[in-house]
């Protein structure tokens, strides 16, 4: 990780001298603020504490794709590298939030924490699959990097109707990632989604990761496929042009006529979807996929006080089991309610 | 003990200067050793001693090393020496407390030797060590040992040589093995995706895609009514003006609070220019780059307060749930 080192002794004869401070806020402006909301945009990092195997290290460069384009995707870090370092160059680079992967012994985890002063939400990883995985998985996996170009839309799901430490963790995945502006937005940059969705039963969190694809509604593939491909189709094996069109094709229309699924768009967004016609929104899912469970929720940065789980009466959560702890966590919610929004809204 | 208490000063007196000497070689203790052992089959001396090659080496080792600046030979002794030590080895069966002078030296040299001499100096007196020496020798000899699947293990670290033991084995484990185990460690969590979407997923897809509708729907909502007007058209340029204004301000309830007071301090204080139309420009604006709080640094807390809380769910309104 290299950053500019603001020491006295560094910096000499190195070329012009700016002074750090205006230096520091010529790039806030730059980075931090949308051009045209004027909304600070959320920024990340995405490293690791210890050394990870490498699958994990799959892991976290997925997360890191996941959390682009606002965030450091090929960052460095040494071994001698700890928090103070990242939080260092987070001040002036504007990163605002923090996804620490750690393995100790057991299940790997991942730490959530917002800068510069947490909270900090620790989520054990119970199961996850990378990316190549999800792309091996499947037939005809489909990850363009051109959606990489544009941050993923946000989705949470379930979370309604939940105590303290959930009702911080939806406002801390809501500002995780630039907010969409109805107004404005257009709908050709939105080509991803990221999914949030909490398990009630099983009290873990699905992580997601789709990329959005739209289709035209009522237009057939042969159709669709020459409209995309721009090429000459194979017409060997028909006796009229009129076939290729009048042919039935094979593969299932089913999803793409889901009334649900479709949408009536504002603006042109390609060549196939256009303004007048309905398109129906097809979902494929580009991966990292991760099972996640809420372990522990501090109010600093990694430190500080622990706010879930209700640290007084931690022994008993364990010795009567999970739905204890459920209650326990509403209970911990209405003592530290306050004190956590207040941190929350900083 | 009595008898053993008045018969050590002399035994000490004679013998000692020339045992300090003596010096028996290597190949001869061996036999000697060798001897014990086929006469006391099952003996917890044996017992003692089977595990530990090392240790035998050690000892050995120790006794060259102890004896080696006076190597000449006092072949005497060596000759008269096998025949009481294996008296020695019959009467350690019965807890001999009743022997000889000359086979008791014989004893507490032997135990020194063998068992001790490890671990003493090599320099004790004999003086006094003879009795010591015999006393914990026989102290432990006559100890009942626990049946430990171990063996007996005389060091005071028990916990210590059995973890030590425990190492050893683990180094025996074959390095694929170890390095599976690693594999597995690291692998924790790591699940391979079905070919086929199951239902679950099948389930969240459709939970994402509802998603992706709203959004979309509320966009598509928020985006139509301009496209009705033409915006090259002055009239209507001015009412698609508005409805942007409009909007942007129902979306974001929070500046609705700033427009509302730069109108009352263009009021108050005439402000011209920037104040009359907020650019649509970010950094063109009052209020760019900075939050509410620095704003109104110095107004009331609660006010800001509240500011704070209509504006966060209201930012996040296109999100889902």
């Amino acid at each position: 990780m290299r950053h500019p080192r603001s020491g006295p002794g560094k910096r000499r004869g190195r070329g012009p001298r700016i002074p750090a401070t205006t230096l520091r806020k010529q790039q806030a402006a730059l980075a931090d603020v949308d051009q045209i909301t004027g909304q600070k945009v959320p920024k990340s990092f995405v490293f690791s504490r210890g050394k990870l195997p490498s699958t994990l290290r799959h892991l976290q460069q997925d997360l890191r794709k996941v959390m682009l384009p606002y965030t450091a995707l090929n960052l460095k870090e040494k071994k001698r590298n700890n928090l103070k370092d990242f939080l260092n160059v987070a001040g002036p680079l504007g990163v605002t939030h923090f996804l620490i992967l750690s393995k100790a012994k057991g299940l790997p985890h991942l730490r959530f924490a917002k800068l510069p002063q947490g909270p900090t939400f620790t989520l054990q990883i119970e199961e996850y699959a990378l990316a190549a995985d999800i792309a091996n998985s499947q037939k005809h996996p489909r990850c363009p990097p051109g959606i990489f170009k544009n941050s993923p839309l946000v989705v949470l799901s379930g979370f309604a109707g939940l105590g303290e430490p959930f009702k911080s963790l939806v406002k801390y995945f809501h500002h995780m990632l630039p907010a969409v502006d109805t107004g404005t937005v257009k709908l050709a940059t939105c080509q991803r989604i990221l999914l949030l969705k909490y398990d009630k039963e099983k009290e873990v969190i699905e992580f997601r990761h789709y990329s959005i694809k739209l289709q035209p509604v009522g237009v057939s593939r042969r159709i669709r496929k020459l409209m995309q491909n721009n090429q000459v189709p194979d017409l060997r094996d028909l006796k009229d042009v009129s076939d290729y069109v009048t042919k039935a094709g094979y593969g299932s229309e089913s999803e793409a006529d889901d009334e649900a699924a479709t949408v009536s768009l504002p603006s042109d967004v390609d060549k196939l979807n256009q303004a007048s016609r309905k398109s129906a929104v097809r979902l494929q899912e580009i991966g990292p996929r991760i099972t996640m469970r809420l372990v522990k929720v501090e109010s600093g940065l990694c430190s500080g006080d622990v706010l879930y789980p209700w640290p007084v009466e931690k022994e008993v959560v364990r010795n009567e089991g999970t739905e204890t702890g459920e209650e326990l966590g509403q209970e911990a919610e209405n003592v530290v309610g306050s004190e956590s929004d207040g941190e929350m809204e900083e | 003990m009595a008898a053993v208490q008045s018969a050590a000063p002399p035994a000490a007196g004679a013998p000692i200067p020339s045992k300090r000497k003596r010096p028996p070689p290597k190949g001869k203790k061996n036999k000697k050793k060798k001897l014990a052992r086929s006469d006391q089959d099952d003996s917890v001396r044996r017992r003692r001693n089977k595990p530990s090659a090392k240790f035998l080496k050690l000892l050995r080792k120790r006794a060259r090393d102890y004896n080696s600046d006076d190597d000449e030979g006092e072949d005497d002794r060596r000759e008269e020496r096998p025949p009481s030590r294996r008296r020695d080895d019959d009467d350690d069966g019965d807890e001999g407390l009743s022997h000889s002078e000359q086979e008791e030296d014989d004893d507490d040299d032997d135990g020194e030797e063998d068992e001790e001499g490890a671990s003493s100096s090599g320099v004790t007196r004999f003086e006094e060590g003879c009795r010591a020496f015999r006393v914990a020798f026989l102290k432990i000899m006559g100890k009942k040992l626990p049946d430990d699947p171990l063996g007996p293990i005389m060091s005071a670290h028990k916990k210590l040589v059995a973890a030590k033991l425990a190492e050893e084995v683990e180094e025996r484990k074959p390095k694929w093995e170890i390095r599976k185990e690693k594999q597995v460690e690291a692998e924790k969590g790591h699940v391979l995706p079905k070919d086929h979407l199951d239902s679950k997923e099948k389930e969240l897809i459709k939970v994402a895609t509802k998603g992706v509708v709203r959004l979309f729907n509320a966009v598509s909502k928020a985006q139509k009514p301009r496209k009705d007007l033409n915006p090259s058209s002055t009239k209507d340029a001015k009412i698609i003006a508005k409805e942007r204004k409009s909007t942007f301000l129902a979306e974001l309830e929070m500046p609705s609070h700033q427009v509302n007071k730069n109108k009352a301090s263009l009021n108050s204080s005439k402000h011209t220019g920037k104040d009359e139309d907020e650019p649509a420009w970010a950094p063109l604006r009052d209020t760019y780059m900075l939050g509410t709080k620095l704003k109104d640094w110095d107004k009331m807390k609660d006010s800001a307060a509240e500011n704070e809380e209509t504006k966060i769910p209201l930012s996040d309104s296109s999100d889902e749930e």
